[in-house]
């Protein structure tokens, strides 16, 4: 398995809207070749994050209930998952929005609209930035 | 079995698709929005800010995807009225009467100009897709009867769209809208082929794989076929649904040429068993999970951790494709494709490359030594099915070529040899039972000179057709020659056999075969020989011989067991 160790495969979306969830699956999967699981709401994701140890998240800021930087907050007491890079996927990118998921930790932040066909590219490269 | 991935559809096409559906909602959408903003007109205080959020969350839902979709309109128009709602609510009590009217007309405007720009834009979608989706139109078996289908769909307008479409294809589709539902149907109306249903999962469990294994408990409905069709692409999702029954996994979208293919899959009545398939991988974690994946299409499986084992796998399994991990620490993935190729009788089988190499060079040498594909891990299970699905279906065809019988599609005289071989090691092996049968069609001779050879040619053809019918799917028939024939029983004793033929001899007897304005009857003779008797293949056939020829001369028309 000498080639497999540095592999980045594995996708946790956190996404409360079926369509992005539906066009983000089909990019990341199938363009991108990732492992993706998809959790509808934070609780969901807390929960899966315990068994699924993803190798980048990607989180919808505006959620009901608990959103995404509480969500965040939430993952950040996961031992296995306190040191994996979270990207924000958000319509919300006002600058004073950015600075505000930064100083949260977030790795970085797509905007939405996004380009599906680019999507994956664009999660390989911060997965990537994130490493140095 | 027709390929999928032959035709399979490119991104572009896909996102297409998604274009579609996505359109074919948005309308509704829209509508529904509108009425939130005449409701705005007459409410006040609390009532008016609760119908605000409303209006914000769908407007940002609409904002975030629709230029996702392709459709910058929407995005722009809904971000508008978005942030009009904000202003409003981040700025609580500072709304005049007069900037309420100004937000409401305002809203109901925008919305209205949405709604005209999305209709006209949709139209253009459809008309562009319904060119591409011809492309998809898979071509169906000819059958005679509909297949029935239960479609279990939460979602009431995808289940729409699903029945509209599935009739097209020779589908008889009914809908219900819950798992508890799909007893009640089964139980009022029965005779269904197959069930694809969706899947949700409130706390780990799901109504639906309830639902499938209560109904794996009656017998009447235990065998009916399973197709998940979900968003959920989960490793527990899966395993539930392969701890269900089911034989596909669908995760949505899923195009529909793809549905029709897997429901084909599924309904077809194979001739053929499973597909065979060995893993050479000395990662368990990895093997186990291929194998679930493969197990999970309908596959037969085995796992090879040590790559020196790899022979004897290929001999007593006798696989149809090997997945071959390229780097493994006593060889490389590579020289075993090499050692596999040198023997002849395995020159031909798929061997596909699977690891998480992606220098195309050493993809390409690991090509040159004999591999037939490569694929990259990770790799998504539907891919890998595929891959495997087709490699292995293409393995056999042509190899039914060489192993068959043309006039009868039995095995032929070589194969059901090397099967004998096989399956005598298997059954040594597990200690199960086996048994041999010779047969023998009686005075056949005198058929071919009273009739005519395509007389005889069609009471061969009926001798074949009522093995078929009359033995397992399992079990071993071939044709050895002339109006020869062979029989392999798995796990099945001396005793049984010989009750099973002197079955077929007496309705084969029975049978009435009419040429030239007469009808005439024909009998057959069979030998049978079994294990523990006789211990080598060699053995069992000689045995089974001696017992026919004894049969012959007893006076034909019967079954003599060996001594």
């Amino acid at each position: 398995m000498v080639g497999d160790c540095a592999v980045f495969s594995k996708i946790l979306l956190i996404e409360d809207d079926p369509d992005i969830q539906t066009v983000a699956q089909m990019a990341l999967e199938e363009i991108g070749g990732f492992t993706l699981v998809v959790c509808n709401s934070g609780g969901e994701a807390i929960e899966k994050a315990r068994r699924f140890v993803p190798d980048i998240i990607l989180l919808d800021v505006m959620m009901p209930e608990m959103d995404g930087p509480e969500t965040l907050l939430k993952l950040r007491e996961i031992d296995t998952i306190k040191d994996i890079p979270v990207v924000f996927i958000t319509a919300k990118v006002m600058p004073s929005d950015v600075e505000r998921y930064q100083a949260l930790g977030a790795a970085d932040v797509i905007a939405k609209p996004f380009e599906p066909m680019t999507l994956a590219e664009r999660v390989q490269e911060i997965w990537s930035a994130s490493r140095g | 079995m027709r390929a999928v991935a032959d035709d399979p559809l490119s991104m572009e096409q896909k996102m297409a698709l998604l274009r579609r559906q996505y359109a074919q909602k948005i309308e509704d959408r829209i509508a529904d929005l509108q009425t939130t903003i005449r409701r705005l007109g007459h409410a006040e205080g609390g009532e008016r800010l609760d119908s605000l959020v409303i209006i914000r969350d769908a407007t940002h839902k609409l904002a975030g995807s629709g230029a996702t979709f392709g459709f910058p309109v929407v995005t722009e128009y809904a971000r508008e009225m978005e942030h009009a709602c904000i202003w409003v609510l981040e700025n609580p009590g500072r709304e005049s009467d007069e900037d309420a009217k100004t937000l409401n007309a305002n809203l109901e405007k925008l919305s209205q100009r949405l709604l005209d720009d999305v209709v006209a834009q949709c139209q253009e979608v459809a008309e562009v897709d319904d060119s591409t989706e011809r492309i998809w139109v898979p071509q169906l078996h000819g059958s005679a009867r509909k297949k029935v289908l239960i479609v279990m769909e939460y979602d009431g307008t995808t289940a729409a769209q699903v029945r509209q479409e599935m009739n097209h294809y020779g589908f008889d589709v009914r809908i219900v809208d819950h798992p508890n539902k799909m007893l009640d149907d089964l139980k009022s109306h029965g005779g269904v082929d197959v069930i694809v249903t969706g899947l949700l999962f409130d706390q780990d469990t799901s109504a639906a794989l309830s639902a499938l294994a209560m109904m794996r408990e009656d017998s009447e409905f235990k065998d009916i076929s399973v197709v998940v069709n979900t968003v959920l692409d989960t490793m527990s999702a899966r395993l539930g649904a392969v701890h269900a029954g089911a034989k596909a996994y669908l995760v949505k979208p899923v195009d529909l040429a793809n549905l029709i293919d897997v429901l084909d899959h599924v309904t077809h009545n194979h001739e053929d068993e499973q597909f065979r398939v060995l893993i050479v991988d000395d990662d368990e974690t990895l093997a186990s999970y291929t194998e679930l994946v493969l197990q999970g299409a309908g596959m037969d499986t085995k796992i090879v951790f040590d790559p020196m084992d790899v022979f004897d796998a290929l001999d007593l399994f006798s696989p149809e494709l090997i997945l071959l991990d390229l780097y493994m620490p006593t060889c490389d993935g590579r020289e075993v494709a090499g050692v596999i190729r040198q023997r002849e009788e395995y020159a031909g089988i798929p061997i596909v490359f699977l690891s998480g190499e992606s220098d195309k060079d050493k993809q390409l040498s690991a090509m040159e030594l004999g591999g037939d594909d490569f694929l990259t891990k990770p790799i998504r299970a539907s891919h890998l099915i595929s891959s495997v699905q087709i490699r292995a279906a293409r393995f056999r065809e042509l190899r039914s070529f060489m192993t068959r019988d043309s006039m009868t599609g039995l095995f032929n005289h070589t194969t059901t040899k090397q099967f004998l071989g096989i399956e005598l090691a298997r059954a040594q092996r597990n200690k199960t039972d086996l048994a041999v049968v010779s047969l023998d069609i009686d005075h056949f001779k005198v058929v071919n000179d009273t009739y005519g050879h395509g007389v005889g040619d069609r009471v061969i053809k009926a001798l074949a057709r009522l093995l078929r019918l009359r033995l397992r799917s399992a079990d071993i028939i071939g044709r050895m020659g002339g109006e020869e024939f062979s029989a392999i029983l798995i796990d099945t004793g001396v005793d049984e056999a010989a009750q099973v033929f002197d079955i077929i001899r007496k309705v084969f007897s029975e049978i009435e075969f009419t040429a030239d304005d007469q009808t005439f009857r024909v009998t057959i003779s069979c030998g049978v020989a079994a294990v523990p008797d006789y211990n080598t293949a060699q053995a069992l056939s000689d045995a089974a011989d001696k017992a026919l020829y004894a049969a012959k001369n007893g006076g034909r028309n019967q079954v003599v067991k060996a001594p």
